[in-house]
């Protein structure tokens, strides 16, 4: 009964907000809600990012030995973009491996990327995150392998190399795991377009199908996902192997989209900003850039993370003082409440319920 | 109305008595045959009847009554009944300190009447006290969904229904929930009754259809029973007449079996012809019976309460050329199809996704973004977290 009253009431919500036009169900993904940029915004908040962790690693290094800082090359935005897009470049060559479908491929680029929306590259390196992105996105497609069968056929990877990063890389992506793809969008064209009467089997042929869906994963390399919607990044492509096709496509659904601003418009840039994007960004990058991108990346990744180093020792150390602090207060509290009498302790009053509940937060980090 | 019926059950002494879980001893074998007990030196109004209208008496091998210490050991026909205030005594007791009119209860000195002890249907006492406040509470507390105007003050009166029954179970404000009770009963006092009316109909339709039910039931038993006599004289008259024939007639003897072989048949299967008519006019009631009591339910597509799936702006084709879903679609036997997968839902899906959001255009400059809005993804603080 109170179920049916929850959905009365949002009914009711939804209804008045928007005066009885129902809200489109691909703004209700999270994908749109909270993985949708601007090319502007995209840039921002990598520049952003990689200001912060460098401003943070200066620090460190400082503080481990003053005045060793002056001589790092530091990574811009740039360069770490292109180390994450050759380990992008990895995930549909383990997926050819492991014969995981498209699904599990896509996603987990996907997830990839958003991961390096969150974090640098210098705090946590892409080979690791990205193995464990593509075991969660098996995981996250219902396409589940074992982590034993997955490691053994990667070469020098060990279960725990996947798995220390896997709550970390979980709550990068805010736990949102459904991604919306274009591969899937593009079959539903490809379904659709034989329901053109105008358009015979025969105008039609399967390899504009193949090359379409080439450009696809070609635009997996590129920003395309956070920008624009599968089935415009679909569409896109299908442009690219036929334009005619696409167009007549496009044609039919303007007729019929009850949107208010005409569609042919929206596509009109739309497209042309994506075909850019996927003729310009659509390949792996060049490996020795990357390589020496990755030598620096040596040098300037977070002490705090390499295991050995002062920086990691030092924060291993606070680290466990904290705790020793912790379990002293612990003792203490329990050897008092006992001393008091009720081994449950006393009645807690509002400050103390306060600072207890304060406490438990700290305790989930 | 059941329950009316059924209280002529017990004071006709129909009282099964329900062996307790302790009573695993020697005597337990005799102690679980069903025993019908007078019950004519007292009248109740308590306990639980199974739908046989028989009231189940809890008993087991340990029970001593409170008062007098009499056990079953030194007392083999030992009766526990339970008074008003949830006591147990023995019937002796009862009898040795209530005949003489009310008197107080030796346990907690209320004042109680003979005639207000049960007999006690369930092992824990105050599952017996729950159930007789609940029946209580629900023959004045009878208001249904349709007598409210929305689901909203539906809920709340049954929260408080609830409240109230809570309160009398576990004697909390006992008098301010009897004055709440008897407020409630004076406001509403003709809706209760309609109420109670309405139950009875139902109740007395119900009986009702039950009872035409049966007629049928019995009025088929004996038509084929019928039948049956009539099939059997017919064969006998049959094979008489063949006799007859023999006897009387020239021809070739094969020929005339086959000849009233073939009658007969005929006659049969005309006869088989009438009982399906019979059949299919019961058949026909039965359902139509059915459709009276079905509200019919409109089936409920979720997805489309709030949102918008974009379904006007493609349509699913019955059929396509579909060189990804051609295994499942070629899969006789249904092995990839397992669990109820469609490949119509595949299709659907992947249309979907290639109109969605087709329209929107992307976001520009500094706009809305997660990152300001959500403090959680500042990523100093994942990093603290690992």
């Amino acid at each position: 009964m109170a179920a049916e009253n929850s959905t009365k009431a949002t009914s009711a919500e939804a209804g008045s907000s928007s005066l009885g036009k129902k809200k489109p169900l691909y703004e209700a993904s999270t994908q749109y809600k909270n993985w949708r940029y601007s090319p502007e915004r995209l840039e921002d908040v990598r520049t952003q990012l990689n200001a912060a962790a460098v401003a943070v690693i200066r620090n460190t290094f400082e503080a481990d030995e003053p005045g060793s800082s002056s001589g790092v090359a530091f990574l811009d935005a740039g360069e770490e973009q292109l180390l994450v897009k050759l380990y992008i470049s990895k995930i549909p060559q383990l997926c050819g491996h492991f014969r995981f479908p498209e699904e599990v491929e896509a996603t987990a680029i996907s997830y990839l990327k958003r991961f390096y929306l969150k974090n640098t590259v210098m705090d946590w390196h892409p080979k690791n995150v990205m193995l464990t992105a593509l075991f969660l996105a098996t995981k996250t497609t219902n396409n589940p392998i074992s982590l034993e069968a997955y490691t053994s056929n990667i070469p020098k990877t060990s279960p725990s190399d996947v798995l220390d990063l896997e709550f970390l890389v979980a709550q990068s992506l805010g736990f949102e795991f459904a991604v919306w793809h274009a591969h899937r969008a593009l079959w539903g064209i490809w379904l659709d377009l034989q329901s053109l009467p105008d358009l015979s089997a025969d105008l039609r042929p399967q390899d504009v199908y193949e090359i379409a869906l080439k450009h696809v994963r070609a635009s997996r390399f590129t920003d395309a996902e956070l920008i624009y919607t599968p089935s415009q990044i679909a569409l896109a492509c299908l442009s690219i192997a036929s334009p005619l096709i696409c167009q007549r496509w496009a044609d039919s659904k303007s007729a019929v989209s009850p949107s208010s601003q005409p569609l042919s418009e929206v596509l009109e840039d739309t497209l042309g900003a994506i075909k850019f994007m996927v003729m310009q960004a659509g390949q792996p990058p060049d490996v020795e850039s990357v390589r020496e991108v990755d030598r620096r990346l040596k040098l300037c990744k977070n002490p705090e993370k390499v295991v050995g180093s002062k920086a990691y020792l030092a924060r291993i150390a606070e680290d466990e003082h904290r705790a020793e602090q912790k379990r002293n207060k612990k003792a203490n509290d329990v050897r008092r409440a006992l001393a008091e009498g009720d081994p449950f302790g006393s009645e807690l009053t509002d400050k103390e319920k306060a600072e207890r509940l304060a406490e438990l937060d700290e305790d989930d980090d | 109305m059941a329950n009316r019926t059924n209280v002529g059950g017990w004071l006709q002494g129909k009282t099964v008595r329900k062996g307790g879980i302790t009573s695993t001893n020697a005597h337990s074998t005799r102690s679980n045959t069903p025993q019908v007990q007078s019950t004519s030196t007292t009248v109740f109004g308590g306990g639980v009847k199974d739908s046989s209208g028989r009231t189940s008496e809890y008993f087991s091998m340990d029970d001593q009554c409170p008062v007098c210490k009499s056990d079953r050991y030194l007392n083999p026909k030992l009766r526990l009944l339970v008074s008003s205030c949830y006591h147990k005594m023995c019937e002796s007791c009862i009898d040795r300190l209530f005949t003489l009119g009310p008197a107080p209860c030796p346990i907690c000195q209320k004042v109680l009447r003979k005639l207000a002890f049960t007999p006690q249907t369930f092992e824990d006492l105050t599952v017996e006290k729950e159930v007789a406040v609940r029946r209580r509470i629900a023959k004045e507390f009878n208001k249904r969904r349709d007598d409210f105007q929305d689901l909203r003050a539906y809920n709340d009166y049954l929260e408080e229904v609830e409240d109230l029954t809570f309160n009398l179970i576990n004697d909390i404000d006992v008098p301010q929930t009897e004055a709440r009770i008897a407020a409630h009963r004076a406001e509403n006092a003709a809706l209760i009754e309609r109420n109670v009316q309405r139950d009875e109909q139902y109740a007395h339709a119900l009986k009702e259809q039950e009872e035409i039910e049966r007629q049928e039931r019995e009025q088929r038993a004996s038509e084929a029973r019928r039948e049956e006599e009539m099939e059997r004289e017919e064969r006998e008259k049959g094979r008489r007449e063949i006799i007859d024939r023999l006897e009387t007639s020239s021809k070739n003897a094969a020929k005339v079996i086959a000849k009233s072989r073939a009658e007969a048949n005929k006659r049969s299967s005309a006869r088989t012809a009438a009982d399906t008519v019979l059949k299919s006019n019961a058949q026909l009631l039965r359902s139509r019976a059915a459709q009276s009591t079905v509200v019919p339910d409109v089936p409920h597509v979720p997805l489309q309460d709030d949102w918008y799936a974009y379904e006007d702006i493609y349509t699913l084709m019955s059929s396509y050329e579909d060189p990804y879903s051609e295994a499942v679609r070629k899969d006789r036997e249904g092995i990839m199809r397992a669990g109820g997968y469609r490949v119509e839902e595949a299709w659907e899906r992947a249309l979907r996704s290639a109109v969605m959001g087709l329209d929107l255009l992307p976001l520009v400059g500094q706009g809305i973004s997660d990152v300001d809005k959500d403090p959680s993804s500042q990523p100093d603080v994942v990093m603290a977290a690992a």
